[in-house]
């Protein structure tokens, strides 16, 4: 099975630009998840993918087939594209028995009667349905009817797996089971597979690659491992996971460290940086909740750790684990422990791994910002 | 709930998946066939539009009939359409029919509508059902049946003059006949309030509620102010139709010479014994300005209409008002409405087919007959036209609501760049009243080249396009909901497994739309039943239609045959419609 390469993908709505020149390639047999929240685009470049919509600009290609092109004005319909297809509503034909669902691109392929039998037992068959056959849609379960749609968009061997939010209706506890049973079946498969969600769970559990978008814009391709221990900038680390974020200045900046005078409390902390950064830079720093530390004042720190001055205000126990709300100058931040009844005046350590630089953004959405200010 | 199956296939499966690859389809001339079915169905819908409105236009502008050589630009029509034919006049009327007929049909429907549905009167289901009527009878026969009781020698009329010694009313002057028309057209702006009502937040009333207020207080502050969008959209509607209306104008107005822009037509085009076509053209440009005027001002408000209702997923059913004893008021108001304005002119007419005199001066069971069907039965003329009434609605039904079915699917689902062109197309007809098709059609078929308007001049296949097109609205309108309930995800699996445009269309659309496809071709069956005007121009001696024959006879004065021939057309609906009710059923128990 071939690789996919997409290249300046472009779409405009009346105007609108809702998608500004994505490229990417998705490996053969790979596992690639379009990430982010609704309208960031995610389903446009699905539905380019599939034919279903025409990209205003940019090229598509599946290994050697062009499927779109614009500077040759190629367009390949979505049914000369032979993919398979999982819609978010399963979009199952309702007056068809399943074989009939399944049936239904067999015929179009001028594939033998007795051929299309095996093809459909198997089919169904790999998703355990195989003995409902000549039921209705209707009749099934949603969980059922998922399954079957998978079966149909896979009956027919296509060259590329496409999954619009196939689990986002179902229920939470059966959800979780279905993700690692498509995830199962997709490497047993090795079918290249494109996977969209605004689930950032499902989407670290199952993908090999995960692309992260907001606004029609790409903001990171990584594995999931990286996207979370190293987001590339502060829209990826608060879309995914829970991220504390602290404005600043660099004050000076040499090789891989900044030192940044923090907003809130005047505070200056020697931070590590990848990218170049200059004296005079407006900065955000942030760091996870559950990679930080709570220690009394005067306690041993690592040298290289950045250590802030803050007071708790409130815990809550979770179950796992205790959540802590503290007040650091006037904002809030939010540190997880396993140790309970910390009370008072502490000092909270980032080691240095864990505390990240990114230019100053805004990221936080006015109503969090709002309830996270501390105004006593 | 499920439990995932533990299904682990073979490690190898994956190197050994044989190729099926995606079908080709060909193109023809560069374009695919699905883009054929598209620009089929732009062309045939604009020729069908077109066909009667450019010889109208054309016409207006030329100093002599279209089929004599050498015609020359003029605008003299228009101006000898004020001076001479006194179109100044005719339109006076029409605007004060027109306004009249609203007021009154909004004062029946609005209180009905509140009442019927939002309160506790006894008979709820009935009324509800009985707002129905006026689909199955034209206002043709409910005119008929209006003067056979109420009008100078009617039934009730020779009575109530027993009685008093004089009549109290005279059914031939505008009001007289605005009041007929608002009867017919009052379900209209019923059914609009009806479903603004049905669809009312019950929570808004519960709130006034808790507030303290009382049932009148809820009416009058929360119910009534909601049904503004209903009541101004049906206000238009209600003009609109009665611009256009040529039944009762014709049957109330000939007699006492009260012209309205229809019966202008009518007089002008087919009474005279040298019709100016020019002065028609003229008066038809103009008419259809207006109607076309009205029917964009219907589609923006009904655009803003649906902004503020407010559907919720949950369908909250509103608690009923309880009045107290003035329910019994609405009761005998909607009873009066319903049997007076309805009931008995039907019945009436049903009678009087029956016998041979039907006044109050003779006991008509006295004078029971079966002569006026006799006479019906024995001239071939009048049964070639139940003959050709049937044809017309049964071929037309079924062509109408192809290309209904057609037009809208390509509208709604296709990415054809002209989709938006076709659904005004499919929808323009609305405004277009029946006799300027009627006109406008009897000159295009004048008009085609080498003569080929004669295949169709004057044949049943000219007042099925006219009818047909007349019906048009109504069935895209019918479908179109259907189209828009089937999630699009469906066409679009269809696409993505390998189906083109066209192929999506006939194995899952098609499918899923038959039950919208068969009520359609119900409702156009009924429709083109009704219809009678555009057959006024463009039937002949042997297309007559149950309307125009109706129409003959009545101005030759034969009453009794009129009433027998509206009664076999009120049948022939009747079983229709039950049938196919009774087979829709049947379809979808199994």
């Amino acid at each position: 099975m071939p690789d996919v390469a997409v290249k300046n993908l472009r779409k405009d709505f009346g105007g609108v630009t809702v998608l500004h020149e994505v490229s990417f390639t998705i490996k053969d047999g790979e596992f690639f998840t379009l990430l982010g929240p609704s309208g960031c685009g995610k389903s446009t470049t699905l539905s380019c993918l599939a034919g279903l919509e025409q990209p205003t600009s940019g090229s598509i290609a599946v290994g050697e087939t062009v499927l779109v092109d614009d500077s040759s004005n190629k367009f390949v319909p979505p049914e000369e594209r032979n993919l398979g297809m999982v819609f978010q509503s399963y979009a199952l034909w309702p007056h068809m028995t399943l074989a009939e669902n399944l049936a239904m691109p067999l015929n179009i392929r001028k594939i033998s009667k007795t051929e299309q039998k095996t093809l459909i037992h198997d089919a169904l068959d790999k998703v355990g349905l195989a003995h409902l056959s000549h039921r209705y849609p209707h009749q099934l379960s949603g969980g059922q009817q998922q399954r079957v749609a998978l079966a149909r968009a896979l009956v027919y061997s296509p060259k590329v797996l496409l999954l619009d939010e196939p689990l986002s209706n179902l229920d939470a506890k059966l959800r979780e089971q279905a993700r690692v049973w498509l995830k199962r079946l997709q490497s047993e498969l090795g079918i290249t597979t494109v996977y969209v969600t605004h689930d950032q769970e499902e989407a670290l559990a199952m993908s090999d690659r995960i692309a992260v978008m907001s606004n029609g814009h790409m903001l990171q391709v990584a594995p999931p491992h990286e996207i979370y221990e190293r987001p590339a900038t502060a829209e990826v680390a608060a879309f995914i996971g829970r991220s504390n974020f602290i404005d600043g200045t660099v004050v000076s900046a040499r090789g891989g460290a900044a030192i940044v005078r923090l907003e809130e409390s005047g505070e200056t902390i020697n931070v590590a940086v990848s990218e170049q950064a200059a004296a005079g830079d407006l900065v955000t720093v942030a760091f996870r909740p559950e990679k930080v530390f709570l220690t009394n004042r005067g306690a041993e720190v690592p040298a290289d750790a950045i250590v802030l001055n803050a007071d708790i205000m409130t815990t809550s126990y979770v179950g796992s684990r205790y959540a802590y709300d503290l007040k650091y100058g006037s904002k809030t931040i939010l540190v997880d422990s396993t140790t309970g009844g910390l009370t008072g005046a502490v000092r909270l350590v980032v080691p240095a791994e864990a505390g990240r630089l990114y230019p100053r953004a805004n990221v936080v959405s006015k109503d969090v910002a709002e309830l996270m200010a501390v105004t006593h | 709930m499920t439990t995932i199956p533990d299904t682990r296939p073979p490690a190898q499966v994956a190197t050994q998946r044989p190729e099926y690859p995606a079908p080709k389809y060909r193109s023809i001339l560069g374009g695919d066939r699905s883009q054929m079915l598209f620009w089929a169905t732009i062309v045939v819908l604009a020729l069908l539009v077109l066909a009667p409105v450019v010889p109208t236009l054309y016409q207006s502008v030329m100093d002599r009939p279209l089929y004599e050589e050498g015609g020359l630009f003029t605008l003299e029509n228009y101006t000898r359409l004020f001076t001479e034919a006194g179109f100044g006049s005719v339109a006076v009327n029409t605007i004060l029919f027109a306004v009249m007929t609203t007021v009154m049909t909004l004062l029946i429907a609005v209180p009905m509508a509140i009442v019927v549905i939002r309160t506790n009167i006894p008979g709820r289901k009935f009324f509800g059902a009985a707002m129905q009527w006026p689909f199955f009878i034209s206002s043709l026969i409910l005119g008929f049946g209006w003067i056979t009781m109420y009008g100078p020698a009617g039934f009730v009329s020779v009575q109530v003059r027993r009685i008093l010694g004089f009549l109290p009313w005279d059914l031939y002057t505008l009001p007289g006949m605005a009041l007929t028309e608002a009867v017919a057209l009052a379900p209209i702006a019923y059914i609009f309030c009806a479903n603004a009502l049905r669809n009312s937040d019950a929570s808004l009333e519960g709130a006034a509620q808790t507030v303290g207020a009382g049932p009148f207080r809820i009416l009058w502050s929360v119910i009534i102010p909601m049904l503004r969008p209903p009541i101004v959209y049906s206000s238009v509607l209600v003009f609109s139709m009665s611009i256009e209306t040529l039944s009762i104008p014709l049957l109330y107005g000939q007699p006492v010479d009260i012209t309205v822009f229809a019966t202008f037509l009518y007089k002008n085009g087919l009474q005279s014994i040298d019709p100016d076509y020019g002065i028609l053209g003229a008066a038809s440009v103009i008419i259809l300005l207006v109607t076309v005027l009205l029917v964009a001002v219907q589609a923006k408000l009904l655009k803003d209409a649906k902004r503020f209702v407010s559907v919720r997923g949950k369908a909250t059913r509103p608690r009923l008002l309880d009045l107290g004893w003035i329910k019994w008021l609405a009761v005998a108001f909607i009873t009066i409405y319903v049997v007076i304005g309805a009931l008995v002119p039907i019945l009436g007419l049903v009678m009087r087919s029956f016998t041979k005199i039907f006044t109050p001066l003779q006991n008509p069971l006295a004078s029971l007959t079966m002569a006026n069907y006799q006479r019906i039965f024995e001239f071939p003329a009048y049964v070639g036209s139940i003959r050709n009434s049937l044809i017309v609605a049964g071929v037309g039904a079924i062509l109408v609501s192809v290309l209904a079915v057609v037009a809208v699917v390509v509208s709604k689902r296709s990415t054809f760049r002209y989709r938006k062109v076709i659904e005004y197309l499919a929808l323009a007809p609305q405004a277009m009243p029946g006799l300027i098709i009627g006109i406008g059609l009897f000159w295009a078929f004048a008009f085609m080249p080498f003569n080929t308007g004669s295949l169709l001049q004057g044949t049943v296949w000219a007042i099925i396009i006219g009818f047909g097109l007349r019906a048009l609205p109504s069935a895209f309108g019918s479908i179109s909901p259907a189209v828009m309930q089937i999630g699009e995800e469906l066409d679009n699996a269809a696409r993505v497994n390998g189906a083109d445009w066209l192929k999506m269309f006939l194995r899952i659309l098609v499918k899923l739309l038959t039950p919208a496809f068969v009520a359609a071709m119900v409702l156009t069956f009924v429709v083109m039943m009704k219809e009678y005007s555009p057959a006024i121009f463009l039937g002949s001696a042997d297309t007559a239609v149950i309307g125009t024959t109706m129409l003959e006879l009545w101005v030759q004065g034969n009453t009794g045959s009129v009433a027998a021939l509206a009664t076999i057309q009120i049948a022939i609906t009747a079983v229709f419609v039950g049938v196919a009710g009774l087979l829709m059923k049947g379809k979808k128990d199994a």
